[in-house]
């Protein structure tokens, strides 16, 4: 008879000398994992399968099976912590989803939104790593590497190259690449080597198929996988009087009104809506200021200037409830691309040196508002409530979320209505 | 300088033959000589010893003493530790930077100065400490810094810089029966030859011995599995890295007793059928080097080294120093043998354990130099050697630092409590000690009553005391900037752990706090405590929250009662676009 083990409660095989994340694949039990790759030696650096093991915590793709133990990956308790890991992974490098070639491809994305990972509570690094552009056929963009090593491993080991290597420690930690140049331009790395496909992030891509395939279609819209233990952030219920109406504000700042536009997609629901819901300022009714203190305010785009900052925390005062709606107010999204560029150089770059620019010169009118030497997501500046993901967050994603609170219910964010681009 | 490295490169590839086993201390040298290991040296040592070029970029940038650019002629690192802060070495890098006219990044406007910090050097006593040229200079004071920038100034090379702020001497203030009785070379290695493995380790056991080195795993099972693993080869490495914050006790043993050293290693070596031995000794511990080989050296000479040792035929054993390079993760065992091989400290995954599978995947003893001393003293004297008053074994060495009136090493016999050392090193009017460093535990004085290691209180050896007069916000934050500056950044929630945390700190420290931040910690650290891949990471949050426990005052004086208060600083922000505005509107 073979050997078995409990993974939440299901008796699984397994083979001498396995690892019990390779007993869990075998028998279809999914455990989160990212930097594990069935064809390469186990890295065990990124934590995400990490399960309680006899009563332990232990990486499950280092750990071996053995006969008896009893295996927790699926609870509330592992999970958070996968939470947090896949929050550490987003914030310490630059992961801006709707501009990224690799989304919807993504494994790292697919983790965050299988493990229900609304928000980015932490502090963004935004890194600044060198890219590497110099390969004619594969790109480095060393802000979205998560040190999963699994090209360092393929490069080794499949393609007999040894083409990359880790360097660094701590945040200074950087992939390096084992050239004369130091580029990859003349590393030996072709575009059809495994390592040069293996990247579980849109770190190191091949160039020219980016975007090839529509939203929708991409590998994980098609099959995104079960969701593990979904439990988005909790909203505090509102101390209405029975029939009010929810009294929302909205705005955008440094955002493109994506997410207006897509509040806006209920289309006709909009008609139930305004049964329960009163707009105050947004520019959706066009009210400029407050007429009064609101229960819920969205806010739509990251914080990019003086102004953003003032309007920001009118919006604190006066409302009940903050949400951030998408990517932009929730870790900055595209505008922060610019952060780690010098001021001078994006005032000059628009005000100078632009295209169709007739009046060069950086506008220099004290009416107008500073801009900051980076964009921030908006918890950064001020207590942000409940975060709704999204580039933008599906209309479906408003009309549940308002349609929840205006039945005195706790809101949720549904597995299918969760995206980050 | 791309000559002075090419020409140290060429220099030291000849010194160790090529061989790449060496390529760390290769490294280290140039680095001490040429003032870098910049591209050209990368160069020649990728042709010369056979390693790819990334692989040589990736050691220079994970050692904190190998530098790619050039530091200055005068290379000097200010020791960071919280026992360096206490004596005042803000006060001297200020006296420093002022007096020298370095930028705030520490760098003359020629070149010829650099002035950095380093994580704890080991002279927590004598603080505060300073690294300069390799050189170990102590008592940095204000006054110090004044003469040390004149010297700089005038030229005066750093050899030739007072012999008596280089004369690092130990205090030992308590003696017990490894610092009190002496040892008779080659009488351990002859009774353990004449006692055969078995009976070796049994009187191991019989004494109780534990690691010293922080985890207290008892010494006769680590040699037992060693010796009874089927292999052609074992190796003995003693772990003299030392970095644990406040703990400088082995320096003490390596400088006084190194005979005594020696004869434990070569004592473990006659049991588990070693062959070879390294004592891998911190960067910082340069000044112990030499007087280390010539130890060896004469240890040889009198057949108590090298072949047929005690002229027993076939029983050969070899040690060699192999140097460290600045990182304190390479004090973990595994992290120390991947360095040993010439690699990134990276922890390796465990199991297998060294004992089992550790230098060069062979059964390796990673001992701690004072384990490895106190095995010499039992093998020589029997367990009697470690027993003490009601007959119970077993002695620790304390090194102890901070508020009090005798800093230095004292050694106790274990079970002593807090308080008899507080008393024995003339600590009054004590707010908090200390124990076991950085990830070891804070015990406010009301706790003084608990007992030193292992089993109440742990402690690799560091007790640092402090008065009423400090603020133990500060400490706890000089801990969290520690451990994320000597994260070797493998495992996610450690490498990005450690930062939160230190960013967190920073801005309680700067008044921003609030109790979502300290929610924050509270997550952080059950993922950084379950789920990073060595102690390291598992301790980092450790400071912040005890001292939020035991010391609430001191956050509380920093924070308001409130949920959430931004870091954001909208002045700082845009202080650039400002600058750009005024420079616009002049124009
Ligand atoms: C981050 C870290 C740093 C360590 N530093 C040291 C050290 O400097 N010296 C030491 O002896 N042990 C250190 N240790 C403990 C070693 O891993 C190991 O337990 C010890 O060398 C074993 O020797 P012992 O059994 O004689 O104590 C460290 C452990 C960790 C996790
Ligand atoms: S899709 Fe791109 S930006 Fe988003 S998580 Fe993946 S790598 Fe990062
Ligand atoms: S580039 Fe991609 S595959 Fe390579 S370490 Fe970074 S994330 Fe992993
Ligand atoms: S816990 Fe920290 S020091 Fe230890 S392996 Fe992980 S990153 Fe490295």
């Amino acid at each position: 008879m073979s050997q078995t083990i409990k993974i939440d409660g299901v008796t699984v095989p397994f083979v001498e000398g396995q690892t019990i994340i390779q007993a869990a694949q075998d028998a279809d039990i999914f455990i989160p994992h990212l930097c594990y790759h069935p064809d390469y030696s186990a890295n065990g650096s990124c934590k995400m399968c990490t399960c309680r093991v006899n009563g332990r915590q232990m990486s499950s793709c280092t750990t071996k099976a053995a006969a008896g133990q009893v295996v927790e990956s699926n609870t509330e308790e592992i999970n958070s912590e996968r939470r947090v890991l896949a929050q550490m992974l987003f914030v310490e490098g630059n992961h801006h989803c709707p501009s990224c070639e690799q989304s919807g491809n993504c494994v790292l994305q697919n983790m965050a939104h299988r493990l229900g990972m609304t928000a980015l509570t932490f502090p963004n690094f935004y890194p600044g790593r060198p890219t590497d552009a110099s390969h004619p056929d594969i790109l480095l963009n060393r802000d979205r590497c998560i040190y999963c090593e699994l090209c360092v491993r393929a490069s080794r080991e499949s393609d007999g190259k040894d083409v990359f290597c880790i360097s660094g420690r701590s945040e200074n930690k950087r992939l390096a690449i084992n050239s004369r140049s130091g580029e990859l331009l003349d590393s030996g790395l072709t575009r059809d080597d495994a390592a040069a496909s293996v990247c579980p992030v849109g770190a190191l891509i091949r160039k020219r198929e980016g975007f090839a395939t529509p939203i929708g279609e991409r590998e994980f819209d098609r099959n995104p996988g079960q969701a593990v233990n979904i439990r988005a952030g909790t909203l505090p219920k509102l101390p209405r009087q029975p029939g009010q109406k929810i009294r929302v504000a909205t705005c955008s700042l440094a955002g493109c009104f994506g997410c207006h536009m897509s509040l806006l997609d209920i289309d006709e629901r909009l008609v139930d809506l305004v049964q329960v819901v009163e707009f105050d300022r947004t520019p959706l009714d066009d009210i400029k200021d407050f007429t009064q203190d609101c229960d819920i305010g969205l806010i739509e785009g990251g914080v990019c200037n003086t102004e953003n900052v003032e309007t920001l925390r009118k919006f604190r005062k006066h409302c009940k409830v903050l949400i951030a709606v998408g990517a932009c107010a929730i870790n900055g999204g595209v505008p922060s691309l610019r952060n780690g560029i010098d001021v001078r150089e994006l005032l000059e770059t628009s005000y100078v040196d632009g295209l169709g620019v007739d009046n060069p010169g950086i506008p220099t009118d004290p009416e107008l508002p500073y801009i900051l030497e980076n964009v921030s997501p908006i918890h950064e500046v001020v207590k942000v409530d409940y975060f709704l993901p999204g580039c933008p967050p599906p209309a479906d994603a408003f009309w549940h979320i308002l349609s929840n609170i205006a039945q005195d219910e706790q809101p949720d964010l549904p597995y299918d209505l969760m995206h980050f681009d | 300088m791309s000559t002075a490295s090419r020409a140290a490169a060429g220099q030291k590839l000849a010194e160790y033959n090529n061989n790449p086993v060496n390529v760390l201390q290769i490294m280290r040298q140039i680095q001490l000589q040429a003032g870098c290991v910049d591209a050209d040296a990368i160069e020649m040592l990728s042709d010369g010893l056979g390693i790819p070029r990334a692989q040589l970029l990736a050691l220079v940038q994970f050692y904190s003493f190998l530098h790619l650019e050039p530091r200055g002629k005068y290379d000097l690192y200010l020791s960071d530790s919280i026992t360096d802060r206490m004596l005042g070495s803000l006060e001297t890098a200020e006296v420093l930077t002022r007096e020298l006219g370095l930028s705030p990044e520490g760098h003359s406007e020629d070149g010829e100065i650099s002035l950095s910090t380093t994580s704890c050097t080991g002279l927590c006593e004598r603080g505060p400490a300073m690294i300069a040229n390799g050189h170990a200079i102590q008592r940095v004071d204000t006054k110090r810094a004044k003469e040390i920038a004149k010297l700089i100034t005038s030229g005066i090379p750093v050899e030739d810089w007072p012999v008596v702020w280089k004369a690092i001497d130990d205090v030992i203030v308590k003696k017990g029966p490894l610092l009190g009785k002496t040892l008779t070379p080659g009488a351990a290695i002859e009774r353990a030859m004449r006692l055969g493995p078995h009976l070796t380790i049994a009187e191991l056991e019989v004494s109780g011995l534990r690691g010293c080195g922080g985890a207290g795993f008892p010494t006769h099972l680590k040699w037992e599995t060693c010796r009874s693993i089927d292999a052609d080869q074992r190796f003995v490495v003693c772990n003299a890295d030392e970095g644990e914050p406040g703990t400088f006790k082995d320096r003490a043993l390596l400088n006084q007793y190194a005979e005594v050293l020696l004869e434990g290693m070569t004592v473990c070596a006659v049991t588990i059928g070693a062959k070879t031995g390294y004592i891998y000794l911190r960067h910082e511990y340069e000044f112990l080097r030499a007087q280390l080989l010539q130890h060896i050296e004469a240890r040889r000479e009198a057949g108590l080294l090298g072949r047929n040792i005690l002229g027993h035929h076939g029983t050969d054993f070899e040690i060699y120093v192999y140097m460290g390079a600045g990182s304190y993760v390479c004090g973990e065992e595994s992290a120390l043998l991947e360095s040993l091989e010439g690699k990134r400290g990276i922890p390796r995954i465990r199991p297998p354990f060294p004992v089992t599978r550790g230098l060069w995947g062979k059964p390796t003893i990673v001992n701690n130099v004072e384990t490895l001393c106190y095995a010499a003293g039992i093998l020589e004297h029997g367990a009697a050697f470690v027993m003490h008053k009601g007959n119970e074994p077993g002695w620790k060495l304390l090194s102890v630092s901070g508020d009090c009136a005798k800093p230095g090493i004292y050694e106790i016999p274990l079970g002593t409590p807090i308080s008899e050392v507080l008393a024995e090193c003339g600590a009054s009017d004590v707010q908090a000690i200390q124990v076991g460093g950085p990830g070891g535990e804070l015990i406010s004085e009301e706790e003084s009553g608990r007992l030193l290691p292992f089993d109440d209180v742990n402690t690799g050896g560091s007790f640092i005391v402090f008065d009423s007069t400090r603020d133990m916000f500060d400490v706890a934050s000089n801990f969290t900037h520690f451990f994320a500056h000597e994260s070797c950044g493998f495992c996610t929630p450690c490498r990005a752990g450690t930062k939160l945390m230190a960013q967190m700190t920073d801005k309680i420290l700067d008044g921003h706090g609030a109790r979502l931040d300290i929610d924050q910690i509270h997550t952080l650290n059950r993922v950084m405590t379950q789920a990073s891949h060595c102690g390291l990471g598992q301790k980092a949050a450790v400071p912040i929250l005890t001292t939020f426990e035991k010391f609430p005052e001191s956050f509380h004086q920093r924070m308001e009662d409130v949920d959430y208060k931004p870091a954001f600083d909208v002045d700082a922000a845009i202080e650039r676009s400002r600058e750009i505005v005024s420079e616009e509107r002049s124009s």
